[in-house]
């Protein structure tokens, strides 16, 4: 247990301390004024404004980032935030074209295929973002007669647009 | 009576004068007819548990921005996948990547060593997305990939195949185990017929069984496929590179 050390400003009336060692009998409360500073107490002055901002950039390209772990990666990722899939919106990219067809990869295990729309048809190029809504992440069913699900390996989504460059 | 005669001529003689009959062979070191590398080096390389620091070639983070960890639904689960599983969101199961990453470097040290003691390496996808990258990938680090239909008797069968006396690989590395969603790829049973290494990349609907060194992960997106593509090649470069810097020392 280590000796209560309370400062005292010449400002300081005995009702204070009393109240304040009533309020915490155990904790000790420290009370330091700008006049009064221990010399043992505090060892190093804050730094000035110029040095203060001197010392932060030398040390800004340097990273102490601890490996994530892989609960935690996926505790703050897209896909859990995502909650229940059907109805959402996402950003896509279409990634190949075969005739009217748009394959679009929205950052899931599979992509989605949907049908080039009528609005601004010459506007969908492989690279351009599109707006999907999520219907299923993954077009898989258990059909009769089969132990597993059959998968056709693709997500169906909607169209709904173009991303508006601002 | 001979050998009296030659012990007091040994002892009159100095001994540096002397030549013997048997002559004894230099001191070389000794090579191993197999992978033609010096025995001692080769055994060095072989006790060590990472001799190619495999286990920096990726990280947990890299696996999970390359979406390993995404699995199928539940429906088409294969129990056998189940210790590889870290749980399931709303239906759809995700990959325990810490679990992945132990997988994945075991496999990459095999892979590794493979390529270090000159042996062959044989690639396998089926999946048009993703053939020619693999093919690609085969062609980068010197290897074979085989990315179309399979026939029968490739490895059980080869001889005849062939018309001539064939070498098998010593490692087959198959970037997906099932050729459509019904059917795994016959050459995971003909490797193990042929006492073939295999290592695998496992989706949940895979059978892991037959495979010696599965890597449970997606095998769906193109994402993670060039990850294992890259991988893979790093390792095989890596034991190529030893071999010739150890066989130059020689």
């Amino acid at each position: 247990m280590f000796p209560l050390r309370i400062a005292i400003n010449s400002r300081t009336v005995f009702s204070d301390i009393k109240t304040l060692w009533r309020r915490s009998p155990i904790a000790p409360v420290v009370l330091l004024s700008s006049d009064v500073k221990d010399e043992a107490w505090t060892s190093t002055k804050k730094p000035g404004g110029f040095a203060d901002s001197f010392e932060k950039f030398q040390t800004l390209n340097e990273s102490d980032e601890k490996p994530q772990t892989f609960a935690s990666l996926l505790r703050h990722s897209a896909f859990i935030d995502l909650g229940d899939p059907t109805g959402k919106i996402v950003i896509g990219k279409i990634f190949h074209i075969i005739d009217d067809d748009l394959y679009i990869d929205f950052g899931w295990k599979f992509h989605c295929v949907c049908p080039r729309p009528k609005r601004n048809a010459s506007q969908y190029v492989r690279g351009a973002t599109v707006r999907l809504r999520i219907n299923e992440l993954e077009l898989s069913s258990r059909f009769l007669g089969f132990e597993k699900d059959l998968t056709l390996l693709e997500a169906d989504c909607t169209l709904l647009g173009l991303v508006q460059e601002r | 009576m001979f050998s009296l005669k030659l012990n007091r001529f040994v002892s009159l003689c100095p001994i540096k004068n002397i030549k013997l009959f048997s002559v004894e062979a230099p001191q070389a070191a000794q090579v191993d007819p197999v992978s033609a590398l010096p025995i001692s080096k080769q055994e060095e390389v072989l006790r060590h548990p990472d001799y190619f620091n495999v286990h920096n070639l990726f990280t947990v983070q890299d696996l999970f921005e390359a979406r390993v960890h995404y699995g199928h639904k539940e429906g088409s689960l294969d129990e056998r996948m189940l210790p590889y599983i870290y749980g399931s969101r709303l239906g759809h199961l995700i990959f325990d990547l810490d679990k992945t990453a132990t997988y994945l470097r075991l496999a990459l040290n095999i892979v590794a060593h493979v390529a270090y003691r000159d042996g062959i390496i044989l690639f396998f996808l089926r999946g048009a997305q993703n053939a020619h990258l693999v093919e690609q990938t085969a062609k980068e680090c010197g290897e074979f990939a085989h990315t179309r239909f399979w026939r029968g008797g490739i490895f059980t069968n080869a001889n005849k195949q062939f018309g001539a006396v064939t070498r098998l690989p010593d490692l087959c590395i198959f970037m997906n185990t099932l050729n459509n969603i019904l059917t795994t790829h016959t050459a995971v049973r003909d490797a193990a017929k042929m006492t073939i290494i295999t290592i695998g990349v496992v989706d949940t609907n895979c059978n892991p069984s037959l495979i010696t060194y599965p890597v449970p992960g997606n095998d769906d997106s193109p994402a993670s496929i060039e990850l294992y593509c890259k991988l893979f090649k790093s390792a095989i470069l890596r034991g190529k590179e030893k071999r010739r810097e150890h066989l130059q020392q020689q």
